[in-house]
């Protein structure tokens, strides 16, 4: 009956229904191949319900005979089948698992100067930041550090905000950084304003200032009616307990002065910053990377290009 | 039986009933809405799958992003297309099976009012931000009321027509319907059961949280793929298919078997959708194990389809309609196959979170779905104006750019889908990972502009479709007034 070449008109009673005119159902027996694949399936999901938790009884379920070996604070212990159990055994033995701890237990033990020197160890930093880094880092500073100006400071570069040596960079990581410059639209006037951002130019090694104004701007900055040394230090070389940056080098963080077309434009940049001020924060990542990660993350940093 | 046997046989009489005793204003409704519903929605597809190639296309207007237009876009096709689709289907099917005129004319009505004021309403509130939060049931809760309402007035007329039917026994179609209407309900009430902040707000929580709450939720989105998007259109599948091949099922035992299994299991295997999460292991091996069990029994309706063919293959040369239903049979048996092979754990845990899951979908909701609507509606449209279709050839231009479309869809979301996994999970020789998350994003550009071809050349063919249906319609029109026209002359020159 099974046979294909007799389901033809005919050869096949219908149920001899029908309906809307012409719809018929033949009654053709079930095919043997999905009737055995049915069972084939059943016999599957038996065999799984045995070995797998599977059905709930109560308050509690059938475990299954299929186990999971993991260790606790070193003494082996033996479990049904779980997920959980699962992820304790693969971090414990699985090879990928095993290779990485090991690393990382050489890491965790070493000084920042032996895994800076050491290429074995400086190559596995290297390969284990390119996650951290890019999932936890590269979202504000961008792959490889680049930065974005306004937005994030580049750290490829030798120029630090609060600090280039591996223990400071490690700190900054940690514990989270508030950076923080008072507007001074309030404090000054139009013309103190464009006397104190006409220094800053001249600081940073540009021609084309009046030089009187210049002069009353370095008044300004280094005196008590802007204060600006405080935090930039006298002359802005900056100060890295403040996170206040060094003015001379022409690093610009928060405007594209070395960018801009003219004199005016630039002196227009730098009189929005010292109008507005800045408002910037690194989040803390102590509580949320470990401390190896965070030593790996500041030995990369280190490396990108401007360790101190 | 007794009864049956005292009714003449009533299929001799069947071909004769002028179509005036059925119903057909309600059905001309909603396939025409339908199809505008289809082609917003495959539109908005389109555009969000362009918008994830390249993201500057959202052109930073919160309304038209990708989070805003995901549940439109669903909404619209499942909802909106497919929805429609079925309300036509069914009450056309009920009404020539049961060869009884559709209850109530009113209540009919109402449900092409409520349903697609709730697909409308929907849409406007997802655009303004507004959403439940839950996949496929996205509807504000106002909105989830006024569904509800729709639903039950659906079930009634369905039930009343069935109750009205003057043959004795109720085809198989009408089950897959039946059983549709019935679970969709329990799945709606259940997955919306929402406590509103306060009566003029639009926002509401869940009344379950935690686990239980991701349990429901795919309780119900799975069982919408179930029920909806396969038990119903295996209703359309078994009136269609046999009536435009002109031959018998191949096997009422194997529907009746295939149809209990299905709407049996089904209703166990949403969890799959949450393996390797805060889900408890024993819920996960029954969800894997019924979804393994749901193969052969998905099978059988494919089966039934494809070798009610049998013995007329020649039709697949010479009639383009076919060639959506069985396409779309297909494709049923391959995604049905796909689907638990990837509720198994392990495939899972490469599968899930990727753009597998976003092509194992679509092969379902446009190999499928969409094709057996197709099919379905080529045979339907001319019958519901009394009329031909406009052009033969038109159909097949639709069906390779649609058949194209879907393999390129697939297969750009195979290659995103499975690359990303084993991105994810790559290991380098120290044992870190040796991708982030974001270089895993730059690999799916490719993919996602292929994906978005696809679907491109998916809405040409619908567009196509919806041009040809136009013209069947105003032909037939057109063919009606004249001979209207020669009847009056006729009359009048009678009468003087």
């Amino acid at each position: 009956m099974s046979k294909p070449s007799e389901n033809k008109q005919g050869a096949v009673q219908t149920t001899g229904h029908a309906w809307d005119g012409d719809l018929q159902e033949y009654n053709n027996p079930l095919p043997r191949w999905w009737l055995w694949g049915f069972y084939a399936t059943v016999v599957f999901a038996v065999v799984y319900w045995f070995l797998y938790p599977a059905w709930p009884i109560g308050g509690t379920f059938t475990k299954g005979f299929a186990t999971v070996t993991y260790e606790v604070n070193g003494e082996e212990r033996t479990t049904h089948w779980n997920t959980r159990a699962l992820l304790m055994r693969d971090m414990q033995t699985s090879p990928a698992a095993v290779r990485q701890r090991e690393f990382l237990e050489v890491i965790a033990e070493a000084t920042y100067d032996d895994i800076l020197r050491d290429p074995d160890k400086i190559s596995f930093v290297r390969s284990y930041a390119h996650g951290v880094f890019g999932d936890f880092c590269a979202t504000c500073h961008q792959a490889g550090g680049a930065g974005i100006i306004g937005l994030y400071p580049t750290l490829a570069d030798d120029d630090w905000l609060w600090g280039g040596t591996v223990e400071r960079i490690e700190e900054s990581i940690r514990e989270g950084r508030l950076g923080y410059m008072p507007p001074f639209r309030e404090t000054f006037d139009a013309e103190q304003l464009r006397a104190v951002s006409a220094y800053v130019l001249d600081i940073a090694g540009y021609d084309g200032g009046d030089e009187d104004e210049i002069r009353r701007g370095e008044a300004i900055f280094n005196g008590t009616d802007g204060g600006c040394f405080q935090c930039h230090d006298t002359g802005g070389t900056g100060r890295i307990s403040q996170g206040a940056p060094n003015l001379t080098n022409n690093i610009w963080q928060i405007v594209d002065v070395a960018g801009a077309a003219s004199y005016e434009a630039r002196l227009a940049l730098v009189q929005s910053v010292v109008r507005n001020g800045v408002q910037r924060e690194m989040p803390a990542f102590g509580e949320r990377l470990s401390p190896t990660e965070i030593k790996v993350l500041a030995a990369y940093v280190h490396q990108l290009g401007g360790g101190q | 039986m007794a009864q049956s046997a005292t009714i003449p046989s009533s299929q001799a009489g069947a071909t004769a009933v002028p179509t005036e005793q059925y119903n057909y204003e309600i059905i001309k409704k909603f396939a025409i809405m339908a199809m505008v519903w289809g082609v917003l929605g495959m539109g908005v597809g389109t555009y969000i799958a362009s918008q994830l190639a390249f993201p500057f296309l959202n052109f930073d207007i919160a309304e038209i992003t990708f989070g805003r237009f995901r549940p439109v876009h669903t909404t619209l096709v499942i909802f909106g297309f497919g929805g429609n689709a079925l309300f036509a289907t069914s009450y056309y099917i009920v009404q020539r099976t049961c060869q009884a005129r559709l209850y109530g004319d009113g209540l009919a009505t109402f449900t092409f009012w409520g349903w697609n004021l709730s697909v409308g309403l929907g849409v406007i509130t997802y655009m303004m931000g507004f959403t439940q939060g839950r996949e496929y049931a996205e509807f504000v809760w106002p909105i989830d009321i006024l569904i509800t309402v729709t639903w039950v007035a659906y079930f009634w007329v369905y039930l009343q027509t069935l109750l009205r039917r003057s043959q004795p026994h109720i085809y198989v179609a009408n089950w897959f319907y039946m059983s549709f209407i019935l679970a969709t309900a329990i799945l709606h009430i259940f997955n919306n059961l929402q406590v509103p902040v306060s009566l003029f707000s639009l926002e509401s929580y869940s009344l379950f949280s935690g686990v239980q709450d991701a349990m429901t939720q795919w309780w119900y989105g799975h069982n919408a793929v179930g029920f909806f998007l396969t038990a119903a259109f295996l209703g359309m599948m078994y009136y269609f298919v046999p009536k435009q091949a002109g031959r018998p099922i191949y096997s009422y035992r194997l529907s009746i078997i295939h149809f209990w299994a299905l709407v049996f299991l089904y209703m166990w295997v949403g969890a799959h959708h949450l393996h390797w999460t805060a889900l408890p292991d024993w819920v996960s091996t029954l969800a894997a194990t019924f979804s393994i069990l749901l193969l052969l029994p998905s099978w059988g309706g494919m089966i039934n389809g494809i070798m009610t063919l049998s013995g007329a293959w020649d039709k697949l040369r010479t009639d383009p309609i076919m060639l959506f239903l069985i396409t779309a049979l297909s494709f049923y048996g391959m995604s049905t196959f796909e689907g638990p092979m990837m509720s198994l754990k392990s495939v899972n845990a490469l599968s899930h979170y990727t753009d597998w899951t976003v092509g194992h979908v679509h092969s379902g909701a446009l190999g499928w779905v969409a094709m057996i609507t197709f099919g379905s509606f080529y045979h339907l449209f001319p019958r519901l104006w009394n009329t031909k279709l406009y052009s033969l050839r038109l159909v097949y231009v639709h069906f390779f750019l649609a058949t194209i479309g879907i393999v390129l869809y697939i297969t750009a979301m195979w290659v995103a889908g499975i690359g990303q996994g084993l991105m994810l999970r790559a290991f380098d020789e120290y044992g870190n990972l040796a991708y982030t998350f974001v270089e895993s994003v730059v690999f799916l550009h490719r993919p996602y502009v292929v994906r978005a071809i696809g679907g491109g050349l998916f809405l040409l063919g619908i567009l196509i479709m919806a041009y040809n249906i136009f013209m069947t319609i105003t032909t037939a029109r057109r063919e009606a007034a004249r001979v209207e026209a020669k009847i009056g002359a006729k009359m009048a020159r009678a009468s003087s």
